[in-house]
C-alpha cells in the first residue's frame, strides 16, 4: 500500500504539469489522464522513484476520434496512465527502451488497433494471421467481421512467415517444432538460432490460438461474458471468471457477500493445486521421467473430484457470477474435501522430496534456463517465474482480493533463478494452497451467496488483478452504461513470461528447451512452434518437441 | 486362413495410434485428453498410444475451434497421415464452433475442413465420455 501511495504522491506533487486529470476511486486503484506524449516521462519518473514498479500491460481503447493507450503499472495496486493518440495518425513513442518487457504488449496493440510505436525494435505482427489484410484492425469499434468475410481476403495458404523463415535459413539450420507438438498440446511457433548444440537466440510467433475473444466480449452481455472469459483458458478458468466479475463489480459498486468471497477463494485455490500438479507431472514428462508424470496425474484426480462435487464440472466450473457465486457447498462435501486434502498433502510432500532429492532430476534442471533477478525485473515477469528469480511478488499479498486478506499464507520465493527453482515454487505452493483451502473451509462465513445485479452496468472503467496459477492475471473492463461492455482487455500471465523466454533459454542446450519451456508453464490458449538455425553448418531440419527431447546425443 | 485384410483390421482395432492437434482450444479438452493416458482412465488398455508424428498416426484427435492461423496446418497434418485415417472431434468447439462461433480469428467449422468420424460434445467432455467416443470408433473399425 505504501508503494501505491508513494506513486500517487509523486504523480500529484511532481508530475502536476504533465497530468490533466487524476482519479483514485478506491484504495490501490488510480486512473491518470496524461497530456499527450508525456507517458514516457511519467513512467520513467515512477520507475526512478521505486525500482519495483512493473508494467502489467498496455490496453488500447478506441474512443471514436482518439485511441486511448492505458499503461497499467503494478505497484501494490494498479496505476493506469492514459495517453491519447489521434485515430487518423496513430503514432506514439515506444517505452521498450525503458521497459524491455513492453515489447509484446506494444506489438499486440500495433497488431489489433494499428497504433505505431516509434522506435520499437521489432514492430511486427503478433496475433493475427500473416495473410490478414493490411489496415484491418479488429479491435477498432467500427470494424465489422462481415466486411472481411465477404471479400474473403484471408486465403488458406501456408502463412508467409513460415515460408520466408524456411527460405531465409540459407547457411543455417532450422528445426521447426510445431505448431503441432505433442508435449504442450498447444500450437505455437518458436524460431531457435543454434550454434552446434548451444542456443544463441529465439524468435517467437504467437497467434495460433487467437480467436478474438476481446471483440466477442463486446457483443455479449456482461453476464454472458462470464461464460466467455471462462473459456479463455480451461486450466485457470476460475481465475478468469473471478477477475472479470471483480472488474464488473468494481464498476457497478457491487458488494459481494463474505461467503461468496470465501467460496471464490476455495475454488481459485483448488484450481491452483490442480494446475500446479498438472505442471509438475508435465515437467516430469518433459524431462523424460514418465513415471513421475503418471503418478502426479493420478494424485491430481481426487482434486478434480472435489471440484466436480462443488461446482458440477471437472474443469469449467461455471461457479462465479457477477455479484457472488452460483452454488452453495454442503457440510458433507466439506468433510469429503477435507479428507481428500489430507491424502493429497501426503503425496504433495512426497513429490516435493522427489524434486529436492532426485539426482537426475536436479542435474537436468539446476543451472538450466537461468533468468537473473535483474532480467526478471526488466522483463516484468509474473507469478512463479518471478518468484523463482527471487522477486517476492504475489497479487494475493500485494493487492488482496476475495478473502485473501483474511487467510494466512506465505509467499514462496527461491533465489536459484533456474528451472529447478521454478518447479520447486509449484511444489511448495501446492502445500500452501492446501492449507489455505483447509483454513477457508473451517472459517467459512454464513449468509447469502450472491446479490442481485442489474443487467445494465453504469458508465465507468476498472482494472482487476488476481494471482492465477501462472501469475498475475489482469482484466480491464470499460463500460458505457449499457448491458454490453465497451471494451474488455485480458492480459494473461503467459504473455508476460514469454518476453523473458529468449533470455532464459540463451546459452542452454537444445535438449533443455522442453524443460525450460515447461518451467515457464506456458499456456497459449490464454496467450496465444520452434525453428532451429545453426549458424555454422548449412543444414536445416524439422522436428517436433518430443524428438528434441531425445536429441541430446544427436550431432547437429 | 484369415485373409490379409482381416489381419490388418484386427491390428488396427487393437492398436489405434492417436495424434492430438489443438487447433485453438482453451486447454480444457486437451487436459482431459491427456488425463485419458493417466492411471485412472488408462486408455492404453485399448492399445491406444499418443503418437507425436502425423505420419505414424491412425486417428487425428482435434480439440478446439479451428482458427484461421491453424486451418492450413490442420489440412497439412491430415494430408500427411497414412490411409485409412479417422478423425475424432473433442468438445463443443470442434463439433460446432461452440461459444466462439463468429469470432474474427475463427475459420470454418472443423467438419467443413476435414471429414469427422466421431463427435464428442461437452465443454469439456468428461474423460469417460471421450473413452465412449473412442470405443465407438473402435466399433467402426470392426465393420
Amino acid at each position: 500500500m505504501e508503494m501505491f501511495e508513494n506513486a500517487v504522491k509523486i504523480l500529484k506533487e511532481k508530475m502536476a504539469n504533465e497530468i490533466l486529470e487524476i482519479r483514485v476511486p478506491k484504495p490501490r486503484r488510480a486512473y491518470v489522464l496524461l497530456k499527450p506524449e508525456y507517458h514516457k516521462k511519467v513512467i520513467s519518473a515512477l520507475m526512478k522513484n521505486d525500482e519495483n514498479v512493473m508494467l502489467s500491460t498496455i490496453t488500447g481503447v478506441d474512443l471514436g476520434n482518439e485511441i486511448e493507450l492505458n499503461y497499467h503499472l503494478a505497484c501494490e495496486g494498479a496505476v493506469t496512465l492514459k495517453n491519447r493518440v489521434s485515430r487518423e495518425k496513430p503514432f506514439t513513442k515506444t517505452i521498450t527502451d525503458i521497459i524491455p518487457g513492453a515489447n509484446l504488449y506494444e506489438r499486440e496493440v500495433f497488431d489489433l488497433l494499428g497504433v505505431v510505436f516509434e522506435g520499437h525494435p521489432d514492430l511486427k505482427r503478433l496475433m493475427l494471421p500473416d495473410n490478414w489484410p493490411q489496415g484491418n484492425y479488429p479491435l477498432r469499434r467500427d470494424w465489422k467481421p462481415a466486411v472481411e468475410r465477404e471479400k474473403n481476403i484471408v486465403s488458406e495458404e501456408a502463412s508467409q512467415t513460415e515460408q520466408t523463415e524456411e527460405n531465409d535459413a540459407g547457411s543455417l539450420v532450422n528445426i521447426i517444432v510445431g505448431p503441432q507438438h505433442p508435449v504442450l498440446h498447444e500450437p505455437e511457433r518458436f524460431s531457435f538460432k543454434v550454434d552446434g548444440e548451444r542456443i544463441i537466440d529465439v524468435e517467437q510467433r504467437l497467434g495460433y490460438v487467437h480467436r478474438g475473444i476481446e471483440k466477442a466480449a463486446e457483443r455479449m452481455m456482461y453476464f454472458q461474458d462470464v461464460f466467455l472469459v471462462e473459456r479463455i483458458c480451461g486450466i485457470c478458468n476460475a481465475a478468469h471468471t473471478t477477475v472479470f466479475c471483480q472488474a464488473v463489480e468494481d464498476i457497478g459498486n457491487i458488494e459481494t457477500p463474505p461467503r461468496a468471497q470465501y467460496l471464490r477463494t476455495i475454488i481459485h485455490e483448488l484450481n491452483r493445486v490442480h494446475s500446479h500438479l498438472l505442471l509438475l507431472g508435465v515437467g516430469g514428462h518433459l524431462l523424460g521421467f514418465e513415471a513421475l508424470f503418471q503418478h502426479v496425474w493420478r494424485d491430481r484426480e481426487p482434486i478434480m473430484d472435489i471440484i466436480e462435487r462443488i461446482t458440477g464440472n471437472r474443469l469449467m466450473c461455471g461457479f462465479n457470477s457477477i455479484g457472488g457465486v452460483r452454488r452453495d457447498i454442503d457440510p458433507n462435501t466439506i468433510e469429503k474435501a477435507l479428507k481428500t486434502i489430507k491424502d493429497v498433502r501426503k503425496r504433495a510432500i512426497f513429490y516435493k522430496t522427489v524434486f529436492e532429492e532426485d539426482a537426475t532430476l536436479r542435474m537436468r534442471t539446476e543451472g538450466v534456463g537461468v533468468l537473473s533477478k535483474t532480467d526478471a525485473m526488466k522483463y516484468c515477469v509474473v507469478g512463479p517465474v518471478a518468484r523463482g528469480s527471487g522477486i517476492n511478488a504475489d497479487v494475493r499479498k500485494d493487492d488482496p482480493y476475495a478473502a485473501y486478506d483474511e487467510i494466512p499464507f506465505n509467499v514462496i520465493s527461491y533465489k536459484e533463478c533456474d528451472t529447478w527453482a521454478r518447479l520447486m515454487i509449484r511444489a511448495d505452493e501446492i502445500l500452501e494452497s492446501l492449507d489455505m483451502i483447509e483454513y477457508a473451509f473451517s472459517h467459512l462465513p454464513g449468509g447469502r451467496l450472491r446479490v442481485r445485479v442489474q443487467r445494465k452496468i453504469p458508465e465507468g472503467e476498472a482494472v482487476s488483478r488476481v494471482e492465477a496459477p501462472r501469475g498475475e492475471l489482469i482484466h480491464y473492463v470499460k463500460s458505457d452504461g449499457t448491458a454490453y461492455p465497451y471494451r474488455v482487455k485480458v492480459r494473461s500471465p503467459t504473455l508476460a513470461n514469454l518476453v523473458a523466454f529468449p533470455d532464459a533459454i540463451r546459452g542452454s542446450y537444445i535438449a533443455d528447451i522442453p524443460s525450460v519451456m515447461g518451467s515457464l508453464d506456458p499456456c497459449f490458449s490464454c496467450t496465444d512452434r520452434m525453428v532451429f538455425i545453426d549458424t555454422k553448418k548449412g543444414q536445416k531440419w524439422y522436428s517436433n518437441l518430443d524428438e528434441v527431447n531425445y536429441s541430446k546425443n544427436r550431432t547437429v | 486362413m484369415m485373409p490379409a485384410s482381416n489381419i490388418l483390421k484386427w491390428a488396427r482395432r487393437n492398436s489405434p495410434w492417436l495424434l492430438h492437434f489443438n487447433t485453438g482450444a482453451c486447454n480444457g479438452c486437451d487436459i482431459e485428453a491427456v488425463a485419458l493416458l493417466t492411471p485412472r482412465y488408462d486408455v492404453e488398455r485399448f492399445g491406444i498410444k499418443l503418437e507425436p508424428s502425423p505420419r505414424h498416426a491412425d486417428v487425428l484427435v482435434v480439440t478446439g475451434v479451428v482458427t484461421k492461423q491453424c486451418a492450413p496446418r490442420l489440412k497439412t497434418i491430415y494430408q500427411q497421415m497414412p490411409s485409412p485415417k479417422f478423425v475424432i472431434a473433442i468438445g463443443a468447439c470442434s463439433c460446432s464452433g461452440g461459444i466462439f462461433q463468429g469470432c474474427y480469428g475463427v475459420s470454418e467449422r472443423l467438419d467443413k475442413i476435414i471429414p469427422v468420424d466421431v463427435y464428442i460434445p461437452g465443454c469439456p467432455p468428461k474423460p469417460e465420455a471421450i473413452i465412449q467416443g473412442v470405443a465407438k470408433l473402435l466399433e467402426k473399425l470392426k465393420g
